[in-house]
């Protein structure tokens, strides 16, 4: 079954005396376990995708089954729930609460939890998911105590707190360096390997796109390209810049 | 539980990410509760000080008399002549000059005391006549007993204290100077009597003690006017040996007002007046009726109810059918009070006509000191919600502001699966927070306040615990009504938009 399927979706915003078609017309499918980079320029669209993806927004056309249910009509409140259990978010700007430790930081998602999750339930779980991440000495830290690197990293683990079907990542790389950027994609990959967790990255850069498993393109609100990919190993690329930061380094 | 207080935990949080602006509006609450408080404090003192005057003053004290002046004017019991006791018909004059005259000191009284100062007009008949009359005279027919007492102290609920009373006029002498010499008012009491007179204070000695009356010692506690006169003011008159009937009495104590409605005048029956034990006037004038029992009240207001219970308990006690008069007489000191300064006659007929006189007089009197009480407390009080409201505007103003700053947190929240509620309770639940905390700090602040204006200008104040609750709950209530449309803003915020705030 797929994890998603979009059929038909179009979006249309009222802007004063301008109606903009951010969308018009996208039917798409992702099965689970896919790690799908959606690529194109500013304004073509990939952000509302991502939206309506998200089930932050919903379209004003077509459907939307998110895990084979109708999603694209839900009010706010239901909404909010699918995002809670189903969803994990990571933003380019790692958006963390600052001064805020990691702990409360990754603890977020758990908060709005359906039922009231004991105290230290929430804990265990934050406590695992920046271990996972390997932030395991960090979590008592402020963001700004922290690397960007490691910043997004607890973004990661707090998208996966919840242990959902689906992670959207939007930008995720676009505020690192591209050693960072090369280590979130791994992050992201293992993820999809290991715990079989269905990806969607938004980005504007191809060399980003092209660790995903299927890469498809938007411009003008609909999709131009959609092809199966070979995902790039980020362990070849480490090694391809380690020599150089090494050298740099001395 | 444990997540309510995680919830709070980091509204506490989120509020200390901007200390001073937190400050700043909690500022306002403060000052706000800590006025409400202030006033609540002064407003309460206010009410227990006047509350504590009219006590001391009496009006919450009820006398029994024995006889009844009330039959004569009210016809209803015929003429004088029923009560028994006949008075002398034609004038006092011929009354008083068959009283003999001891002119022989070393004669000792036993059966019978002699009014023998020529200044004394006396409208009751010699003990020695009044034996055995139970019907007639105000303060004059002995009708009441001792059992009387204990009956009205064992059956009536409300009431405090009872002592019983046996009242003469009488002349008092120096001892060590007879040109001295003061005509008052003499009890026979209880050493309970100062438990009753709470405005009493003794700035020499001290009351009779239960010994001493036990034992019908010739104790005297002597009123204030009574030791200026005989002794000049400021004097220690203790141990002093004062003669009266012809005995010599040992000063153990010097009586004197506490309070300003019920200052020592001279003529009045409280600080004009010596008191000896009753069982002293017993044994002397061989007597074994009471001629008063005076019985204080719980509270000031229900000395109406408490008269007639008094008067109904006594009925039945001395066989009273319905067609006969009462052989007694239920005042209440706000009768008195107001009889005071009037012509008997007069005074007679307004205490007679008015029932529920004492219940209107302690009300008058109180609402007259309120009312200018009130103002003051209108006046801090306005202060206070002012204040109040100010504050609830700064706290709407520090949210209103943190919902702009906090946008894209919103939108992360939302993003993460908050509902909008969520955010709402949010914005709530930190409004609370602060206006709690400022109210905490306020309602100490304002007890502060109150014992210092107690301490440097003796205001009375009292801080309650109920109106430390009332602060916190205004504070609580400041915090939710002022939260309301912030929260509701911040939870109507799109989340697209606001993940994307700048």
């Amino acid at each position: 079954m797929s994890v998603i399927s979009l059929q038909g979706i179009k979006k249309i915003y009222h802007l004063g005396d301008n109606t903009v078609h951010a969308l018009r017309g996208v039917s798409l499918d992702i099965e689970d376990g896919e790690f799908v980079a959606i690529t194109g320029p500013s304004g073509s669209g990939k952000s509302t995708m991502m939206h309506i993806l998200g089930c932050l927004d919903s379209p004003t056309e077509g459907s939307y089954l998110l895990n084979g249910k109708n999603v694209s009509n839900l009010p706010r409140q239901e909404l909010a729930d699918i995002r809670n259990r189903q969803i994990g978010f990571v933003f380019q700007g790692f958006n963390l609460l600052p001064r805020t430790t990691a702990v409360e930081n990754v603890e977020l998602p758990l908060l709005y939890s359906r039922p009231v999750m004991s105290n230290a339930e929430r804990n265990e779980r934050a406590v695992a998911a920046l271990t996972s991440m390997g932030l395991a000495d960090r979590l008592d830290h402020h963001p700004s105590q922290l690397s960007g690197g490691q910043q997004q990293r607890v973004a990661i683990a707090r998208a996966l707190v919840n242990k959902p079907t689906l992670i959207l990542a939007d930008e995720p790389t676009g505020n690192l360096d591209s050693k960072t950027s090369i280590e979130v994609m791994r992050l992201l990959q293992e993820l999809r390997e290991k715990q079989g967790i269905t990806i969607i990255l938004i980005t504007h850069e191809p060399e980003i796109a092209a660790y995903g498993t299927r890469i498809i393109s938007v411009r003008d609100g609909v999709i131009i390209s959609d092809e199966k990919n070979t995902p790039r190993n980020p362990e070849e690329d480490l090694a391809a810049i380690t020599p150089i930061a090494a050298a740099s380094g001395y | 539980m444990g997540f309510a207080m995680h919830l709070i935990g980091l509204a506490w949080h989120a509020l200390m990410r901007n200390k001073a602006q937190t400050l700043l509006a909690m500022l306002g609450v403060m000052v706000g509760v800590g006025a409400l408080v202030t006033s609540m404090a002064l407003g309460r003192g206010a009410q227990e000080a006047i509350k504590d005057q009219l006590l001391a003053a009496g009006a919450n004290m009820i006398i029994v008399n024995s006889g009844n002046y009330e039959v004569e004017r009210a016809g209803a019991g015929g003429s004088p002549a029923d009560h028994g006791y006949n008075p002398p018909k034609n004038s006092r004059t011929p009354h008083l000059a068959s009283a003999p005259i001891p002119a022989f000191p070393n004669v000792r009284l036993l059966n019978a005391h002699f009014e023998d100062d020529p200044m004394a007009e006396h409208d009751h008949p010699l003990a020695s006549e009044r034996l055995g009359d139970n019907m007639a005279g105000l303060g004059a027919a002995a009708t009441l007993t001792l059992e009387d007492a204990e009956a009205i102290r064992s059956e009536i609920p409300g009431i405090d204290f009872v002592a019983s009373g046996v009242h003469e006029n009488a002349r008092v002498t120096l001892k060590s100077d007879p040109t001295k010499q003061w005509f008052a008012r003499l009890h026979g009491t209880e050493s309970d009597l100062p438990v009753i007179r709470s405005g009493w204070t003794f700035p020499y000695g001290r009351f009779l003690s239960a010994a001493q009356v036990r034992n019908a010692e010739q104790s005297m506690v002597i009123g204030r006017v009574v030791a200026d006169r005989l002794f000049g003011a400021g004097i220690n008159p203790v141990g002093e040996t004062i003669v009266l009937w012809n005995q010599d009495f040992r000063i153990v104590g010097v009586v004197d007002s506490t309070s300003w409605a019920a200052q020592p005048a001279a003529g009045d029956d409280q600080f004009d007046a010596i008191y000896i034990p009753v069982t002293t006037v017993h044994s002397l004038l061989n007597l074994s009726k009471l001629n008063t029992i005076t019985i204080t009240t719980e509270s000031a207001g229900e000395t109406t109810r408490i008269s007639k219970q008094i008067a109904e308990i006594l009925r039945r006690r001395h066989g009273i059918t319905e067609q006969m008069p009462d052989d007694f007489t239920v005042k209440t000191q706000a009768q008195q009070l107001l009889g005071k300064g009037l012509s008997p006659e007069v005074a007679r007929i307004v205490a007679g006509n008015l029932e529920s006189i004492d219940a209107l007089t302690i009300e008058q009197l109180s609402a007259s000191l309120q009312r200018a009480n009130t103002t003051m407390l209108a006046l801090l009080a306005g202060v206070a919600t002012v204040s109040l409201l100010v504050g609830g505007i700064g706290v709407m103003n520090l949210l209103l502001l943190s919902v702009t700053q906090r946008t894209r947190e919103v939108g992360l929240r939302m993003a993460m699966g908050a509902r909008g509620r969520d955010i709402a309770s949010q914005f709530v639940l930190e409004a609370i927070v602060l206006s709690v905390v400022g109210g905490l700090l306020g309602a100490a602040g304002g007890v502060l306040i109150a014992q210092s204006l107690e301490q440097v200008f003796q205001w009375s104040t009292e801080v309650s615990v109920v109106s430390m609750a009332i602060a916190i709950i205004v504070a609580a209530v400041l915090g939710i009504v002022s939260s309301v449309y912030p929260a509701h803003r911040a939870s109507q915020l799109n989340p697209i938009g606001a993940l994307h705030h700048e």
